[in-house]
């Protein structure tokens, strides 16, 4: 039962609203739309209860509420176990809680919720405006706690004040435990948020796929070498392979596909490795892309967890990339590995695949060629200096009918990376020659003095690999072949004007904009690096780094020396504050009194007023009641009147006097006074 | 009979005992005390274990999601837990506590006591409890001001001196999450005042005395003397063979000497039980002196001599609260 005590009052009503409203915000933008309002609504009730003016909702009507709020998160989540219809449903319980706000209890209900809810939106988002978005809410959720405590703690400076300086007192052992605690692995599966859409290179290419990925200036990836850096025309990082074409799309197609027939090797070593060392040995930080695609140079190998390699020289991650991850690559170039394989009659077939009929033009053309004696080499060389000779590299390309192919060969020559590199590997298979679309991201700008390298989603290119006989897949970039500035520059030189020319703001041309963006950049790197993306294997680093040699006892010293040390000062002042305070004068100087009194054979009693003491001692030693009598009221005037004649005349009582009242030579002296 | 009701006191008994002993050794009585470290306990409220169990929800979403920021979190709640208990250590610790006075009261009321708080250092302390046990108690802050006097009381039943249980005094600041708690034993001892039953009745001119000690009450059995008749006196009285005589008019006037005062008398309440007996007997008490009417008492032990006013209540009050108890 709630007794008196228990209502809660209005600030802590307030405090708790306020706190709910902070862990909800970022969420509600992500929540149906009446997610928010129901809560609002929830949070009106609640006031007008408050205020007298209505009264708590009955159980049917509570009852209703529960379900229709059942109803609608069924109506608005087809599938329960995701992570968006689990935040719904804090979100809800929240908005029902408020519906029954009624005692304290209830209040830290609410709000040890409301820290839940806050964390949920770290799975979302680890970059640092969420995370400072993130403690903003821990320090208001714990400021609405402390409010609870009485009306005194809930004026806002004071509950902010205490909750400021509990979380500024908890962060030392707060970083020691983030750095030692050890880190498991998932215990099980859990469902990830997936309605957010696809950012990136997506599993197929149709024409103007890459154009959107160029209007974004999002970073995509960051790459830090160890070692020899590769040049900027060796920068093409690999992603996905579309071996598929269906006369407009193309698509990675069966064998290819992780999920769909392609083989992965997820164990390292699996796979033969060449006999020379690798070339380039690089980390990568990938975005969330919610794709399990990963980006690296030609022959990869990783042997991070969870990264797999596929025949086709790519890296793949066993689950979408939700949130950054990070993995690290070692690369051999096409050209370290002398010994090629030959290729296998359904991997011929695949990379030769073309709808039965449509771009008659472009495959006669093609005919003509071969007619002519023309070797593989010899018909993409051709096909390349028609793309320098005619075509232009732009980013906004006329739309493309049925025969894509023939209309942008023959018709329009204008073209953004897609197109070149579908009609290219088109033409090179209707040649006969076996060639396949590679997608991924080419180059990448190098952020403070070559610290790493960024590649952001404009850099997301298309291009071609073929395959020569005796030498394996050759990389062939078409669009190099029309604007090479774009492999050795990037885009912003190669589509020139166009450029980003459609976002609001044109702020890549303001050069301290620029510089700001990628120190902000490098700042969030380092974020990652440092906190984000600190695993087992960098925690283990770390602590090596700290202890030169991670063995139980240095370990144990590390935890157990700062433990120790804080214990002692805890101790030492709760030593400190259990002590006596030192006495104010008039107090001490009756102390001694008494103390002297005790020695004379009369000792003051536990709890004894002073007035009762004199008298008793008058009663049991008739000679000292004078005294005794001056010596209360002096005290008591001094203490409890203040008065400074008192405590002199208290001084002086005790120096001379009381002295020789007990030493008995002065006895009769004193009896005379 | 307590056992068989409830066979978990048999356990928990004994334990309570211990503990009281264990008590009175670690926290003698005294008027006056301060709170330290071998007089405080803490422990986690419910809540702080709720705090836990977010904690745990927090580290396992962290752990499944291999996020650093929940990690993060967790373990900035985790040290929070851990830096709370000193805060509300350090809010209790240092208090002097001083037992100012008693007020008495009746039985079957709630006895009061006036206890003044006080901090030595410049700390400012919030939220802090003192109750005995079942009853609510009262909160107070210590924060502009550096000793406050409260009021805390608890429910009396039966009259004499009572010893008031340990005082608990306990805070749960800053969060609610840990409550730090001492009972201490300030010597609280409320005089308790036989609760009020009604007899009746003021027992007016019951009282029969011998010798001259009473005072001369007209109306009595015993003739006196003949006065002369004024209206108003009573037709019974009239000296008729007198007025048949052809004197004039006159009634006779009787008196006694029986005691007139006031007496609330220990033997007028014979056959009832002594608590009964002092129960009516105070009531009495109240009534009298509400009404302004002057009283005494006797007991078989004490008489007070009839007076009015405060302390004399108080004085008869106090002789019926201290009545030796039945078998004592």
């Amino acid at each position: 039962m709630a007794t008196t005590q228990d209502l809660l009052p209005r600030e802590s009503l307030l405090w708790i609203f306020a706190a709910q409203f902070v862990a909800l915000l970022p969420q509600f933008t992500q929540l149906p739309l009446w997610v928010p309002f129901a809560w609002a609504f929830a949070v009106y009730w609640r006031l007008e209860v408050f205020r007298g003016r209505r009264d708590l909702p009955g159980r049917t009507l509570k009852l209703l509420v529960i379900f229709l709020i059942i109803a609608g998160l069924a109506m608005s989540y087809r599938r329960w176990f995701a992570l968006e219809p689990m935040v719904a449903l804090l979100t809800v319980s929240f908005t029902l809680k408020n519906l029954e706000l009624v005692s304290r209890r209830d209040a830290f209900v609410s709000l040890l919720l409301a820290y839940f809810v806050a964390a949920t939106l770290f799975v979302r988002e680890q970059t640092i405006p969420y995370a400072l978005y993130g403690l903003l809410s821990v320090v208001v959720i714990t400021a609405a706690l402390a409010a609870q405590m009485g009306s005194f703690s809930a004026r806002p400076r004071r509950a902010l004040g205490l909750s400021l300086r509990l979380l500024a007192q908890a962060t030392p052992l707060m970083l020691l435990l983030f750095v030692v605690m050890p880190r498991l692995g998932p215990l099980w599966s859990v469902p990830q948020d997936t309605s957010a859409g696809r950012t990136g290179v997506s599993d197929s290419m149709a024409p103007g796929d890459f154009t959107r990925l160029s209007k974004s200036d999002k970073p995509a990836l960051r790459i830090s070498f160890d070692g020899p850096i590769p040049p900027p025309e060796q920068r093409y990082w690999r992603g996905l392979v579309y071996s598929e074409f269906d006369g407009r799309t193309w698509r990675q197609g069966f064998g290819v596909d992780p999920r769909n027939g392609g083989r992965v090797y997820w164990r390292s070593g699996e796979r033969p490795l060449p006999q020379v060392g690798p070339r380039y040995r690089y980390q990568v930080i990938q975005e969330a892309s919610r794709t399990p695609w990963l980006f690296a140079l030609a022959r990869p190998v990783s042997d991070s967890t969870e990264v797999g390699e596929t025949e086709d020289d790519r890296l793949v991650k066993r689950t979408p990339v939700y949130s950054r991850f990070a993995y690290e690559v070692r690369s051999w170039p096409r050209d370290t590995d002398s010994v090629q394989a030959p290729l296998s009659t359904a991997e011929r077939r695949r990379n030769l695949q073309l709808p039965v009929e449509g771009n008659e033009r472009t495959r006669k053309w093609v005919e003509n060629l071969r007619r002519r004696g023309l070797g593989a080499e010899e018909i993409s060389t051709q096909l390349l200096a028609r793309y320098n000779r005619e075509f232009t590299y732009t980013l906004r390309p006329p739309a493309l009918g049925v025969d894509s192919v023939d209309e942008f060969l023959f018709g329009s020559k204008q073209g953004f990376c897609e197109h070149f590199a579908g009609s290219y590997v088109f033409a090179m298979r209707a040649a006969g020659v076996p060639a396949r679309v590679v997608a991924g991201y080419q180059g990448g700008e190098w952020v403070r003095g070559e610290q790493y390298l960024l590649v952001r989603e404009y850099d997301a290119h298309a291009w071609a690999e073929i395959w020569l006989d005796g030498r394996g897949w050759q990389r062939v970039d078409p669009t190099a072949a029309v604007a090479p500035e774009r492999v050795r520059d990037g885009l912003e030189s190669a589509a020139g004007e166009e450029f980003m020319q459609d976002s609001l703001l044109p702020l890549h041309r303001i050069d301290v904009l620029v510089k700001l963006r990628l120190q902000w950049d490098m700042i969030n790197y380092r974020w990652y690096q440092t906190v984000v993306s600190f695993d087992s294997e960098r925690q283990r680093d770390t602590l090596q780094r700290l202890l030169g040699d991670v063995s139980p006892l240095r370990m144990a010293l590390l935890f157990a020396l700062p433990t120790v040390l804080a214990l002692l000062g805890v101790l030492a002042w709760i030593w400190y504050s259990g002590r006596r305070r030192k006495l104010p004068p008039a107090e001490r100087l009756y102390r001694k009194f008494c103390r002297r009194m005790a020695r004379a054979g009369v000792k003051r009693d536990a709890g004894e007023t002073p007035q009762d003491y004199a008298e008793r001692i008058a009663a049991q030693k008739p000679r000292l009641a004078t005294l005794a009598q001056r010596v209360t009221d002096a005290f008591e005037r001094a203490a409890y009147a203040g008065e400074s004649a008192a405590l002199s005349e208290l001084r002086q009582l005790l120096r001379w006097r009381l002295a020789s009242a007990v030493s008995p030579a002065h006895k009769r002296e004193l009896v005379g006074s | 009979m307590s056992v068989l009701r409830n066979p978990a006191r048999f356990l928990t008994d004994p334990l309570r005992g211990a503990m009281q002993r264990w008590l009175s050794r670690r926290a003698p009585r005294s008027r006056s005390i301060t709170l330290n470290h071998s007089r405080l306990f803490i422990l986690p409220t419910r809540a702080g274990l709720g705090f836990l169990l977010v904690i745990m929800l927090l580290w396992l979403l962290g752990t499944n999601y291999e996020n650093n920021l929940v990690f993060a979190l967790t373990f900035l709640l985790v040290s929070v837990f851990v830096v709370l208990p000193v805060h509300t250590f350090a809010n209790l610790t240092g208090l002097r506590l001083q037992l100012l006075g008693t007020s008495p009261a009746f039985a079957g009321d709630f006895a009061e006591a006036q206890i003044n708080i006080s901090r030595e250092d410049k700390r400012e302390r919030e939220w802090i409890r003192l109750c005995w046990p079942p009853e609510e108690g009262a909160y107070l802050d210590l924060c502009a001001q550096a000793s406050e006097d409260i009021r805390i009381s608890m429910p009396v039943v039966e009259r004499g001196r009572v010893q008031a249980p340990r005082l608990r005094i306990e805070s749960r600041f800053p969060l609610g999450l840990f409550r730090c708690w001492s009972r201490i034993d300030l010597d609280v001892e409320f005089l308790v005042y036989p609760r009020p039953i009604s007899a009746g009745p003021l027992p007016f001119g019951g009282v029969q005395t011998e010798g001259d000690f009473g005072e001369v009450r007209h109306g009595g059995d015993d003739f006196s003397a003949l006065k002369a008749y004024q209206p108003g006196d009573s037709l019974r009285h009239v000296a008729w063979k007198q007025y048949a005589a052809g004197r004039d008019l006159y009634s006779k006037d009787y008196e006694c000497r029986t005691d007139v005062r006031l007496w609330l008398d220990w033997a007028l309440l014979d056959g009832r039980d002594v608590e009964t007996r002092l129960s009516n007997l105070c009531y009495w008490c109240l009534q009298a002196e509400k009404q302004g009417i002057a009283y005494g008492l006797r007991l078989p032990s004490v008489a007070i001599e009839p007076s009015l006013g405060p302390s004399h209540q108080r004085e008869v009050l106090q002789a019926l609260a201290l009545f030796p108890k039945w078998g004592s």
